[in-house]
């Protein structure tokens, strides 16, 4: 990715795109489509994922169930774009392929990481103020 | 073989699906997504036994058939046939679920510690009938820890291991697309682990608590503590056409440990399932902890329970009886009144004693 600096690295582009809220990354990608010229789109779809599972008593591999995702894939030229998210927004799923297009491209490098780590941020205090919650549910036991 | 055509039902069997869903009326995304935020763990128990994991569809599924469950499941599992598979995902690690909810029953100091995570185990069970009065019913606020929870947690079995309790097992290094799969592939005895945990995890929760319970009172040979129970999320980590492994989301799951003691180590059971449904993955270990060398028949073989907890199955068989049997029913009867003409007949021409 040509606009890949240590703080992000693909995979937690991705990550952080694929839990984005999804008005604000629609938003985000609006503001890319000028900029990123002709598109073709390979793939817009909705679909399942087979999530397996290990099985702590024995060690063996299981499937759990599917997961219903969308999925998008776009190509600019020599560079490509790929979105993958956990529901069935499509628009979403696009928005997100376009993002990392613009990152594949080197396009809008400094918006896009701006974008990420609002939401990088965002999804942060989400799981801080969950897991305060949950720590509050903590036992001490106490042997009598 | 014969066969009794019926006229005239058509209009019958219209009207009665419209009378079924006039009860329901009018649906609407918004009634959907209420449905969604309203009952979570209804939403939870549905999709996975529908093994398709997405509430907005769930929730559509409960709507469409007024909470009839069965219905709801299958409909679920008949629209999944609709979807392509677009990939399998890495497997997840017990080690690696965001943890809400992580509990043990046999031993009080496990590493990391014991997070109740959302229960209503300890609450008093009172209805809230000021509700239907006009006073509505707002839970007290949850008030929230300084500091956070550890996101992962550690696992109870490795500490055991570590304390010489139970044996590891290997890892299993089968590729996730290589990874036995019932919706491809028949249940075929004895089971493959990987097919009967599967069929676990989209087990009818309540064919898998009877028969689990029936265990847990004596028609098993091992009686379950519940080593680890967790209700977490787990991320599903797909792979970008450049190889990149990311997540796509987290979804819901919870997964139980039950553990018995055998000769000098101990046993475990093991059982998963999407969404929170904690009862199911309790009873669902428990069949598996006693399904090594269960009786041909019982309870606790893999066969049979595997067999009876198959919600859409055991629930088409047993509504297929209400469908017109009337060749084989009047085959019977006409069985019946031969036999008894001839009890009759055999009577009279007995001489008088």
């Amino acid at each position: 990715m040509d606009g890949a600096t240590p703080q992000w690295s693909h995979d937690v582009v991705l990550s952080v795109l694929a839990r984005s809220a999804s008005d604000q990354i629609k938003a985000f990608a609006e503001t890319l489509l000028p900029l990123l010229g002709p598109l073709e789109v390979l793939q817009s779809r909705t679909g399942l994922v087979m999530l397996p599972m290990r099985d702590t008593a024995q060690g063996t591999a299981f499937h759990l169930g599917e997961v219903l995702v969308s999925e998008a894939h776009v190509k600019c030229g020599d560079h490509q774009g790929y979105g993958m998210r956990r529901d069935r927004d499509l628009e979403a799923a696009m928005a997100m392929a376009l993002v990392d297009l613009a990152l594949d491209a080197g396009i809008a490098v400094a918006q896009c990481q701006a974008f990420l780590a609002d939401q990088q941020a965002r999804q942060q205090a989400e799981d801080h103020e969950t897991l305060c919650r949950i720590e509050a549910t903590r036992v001490d036991m106490e042997t009598f | 073989m014969a066969y009794v055509a019926t006229r005239g039902g058509e209009r019958a069997i219209d009207q009665a699906e419209r009378l079924f869903r006039a009860e329901m009326g009018e649906i609407d995304a918004a009634r959907v997504e209420e449905i969604r935020r309203a009952m979570p763990y209804l939403v939870d128990r549905v999709m996975g036994e529908a093994s398709l994991y997405d509430p907005d569809i769930a929730a559509l599924a409960l709507a469409q058939t007024g909470g009839e469950l069965y219905e709801a499941v299958l409909l679920l599992r008949a629209w999944r046939t609709t979807q392509p598979r677009l990939q399998v995902a890495e497997p997840v690690a017990q080690e690696d679920l965001v943890t809400h909810r992580r509990i043990s029953a046999a031993f009080k100091d496990i590493p990391g510690g014991q997070v109740l995570g959302p229960t209503l185990d300890y609450a008093h069970r009172l209805l809230a009938t000021e509700v239907l009065t006009g006073t509505p019913y707002t839970p007290a606020a949850v008030e929230p820890a300084e500091t956070p929870a550890p996101a992962k947690q550690p696992s109870v079995a490795h500490w055991q291991a570590a304390n010489d309790l139970v044996d590891l097992p290997e890892p299993d290094t089968t590729a996730p697309e290589d990874i036995p799969d019932i919706t491809r592939e028949p249940l075929l005895f004895p089971a493959k682990r990987a097919h009967s945990l599967q069929s676990l995890a989209r087990a009818e929760t309540g064919s898998t608590l009877a028969l689990g319970y029936a265990a847990m009172r004596g028609y098993g040979k091992a009686h379950p503590t519940v080593n680890e129970l967790r209700l977490a999320e787990a991320e599903v980590m797909v792979k970008h056409p450049k190889g990149t492994v990311f997540s796509a989301g987290r979804v819901k799951v919870s997964q139980a440990e039950v553990v018995s003691k055998s000769g000098d180590k101990l046993q475990l059971g093991f059982a998963a399932t999407l969404g929170w449904n904690e009862v199911k993955c309790i009873a669902a270990a428990t069949l598996d902890l006693n399904s090594a060398g269960a009786e041909k028949g019982s309870a606790t073989e893999e066969e049979f329970y595997l067999y009876h907890t198959e919600g859409v199955e055991s629930s088409g068989f047993c509504i297929h009886f209400k469908l017109p049997h009337y060749v084989t029913f009047q085959s019977s009867l006409d069985a019946m009144r031969d036999a008894n003409s001839k009890n009759a007949n055999s009577k009279q021409e007995e001489p008088a004693t």
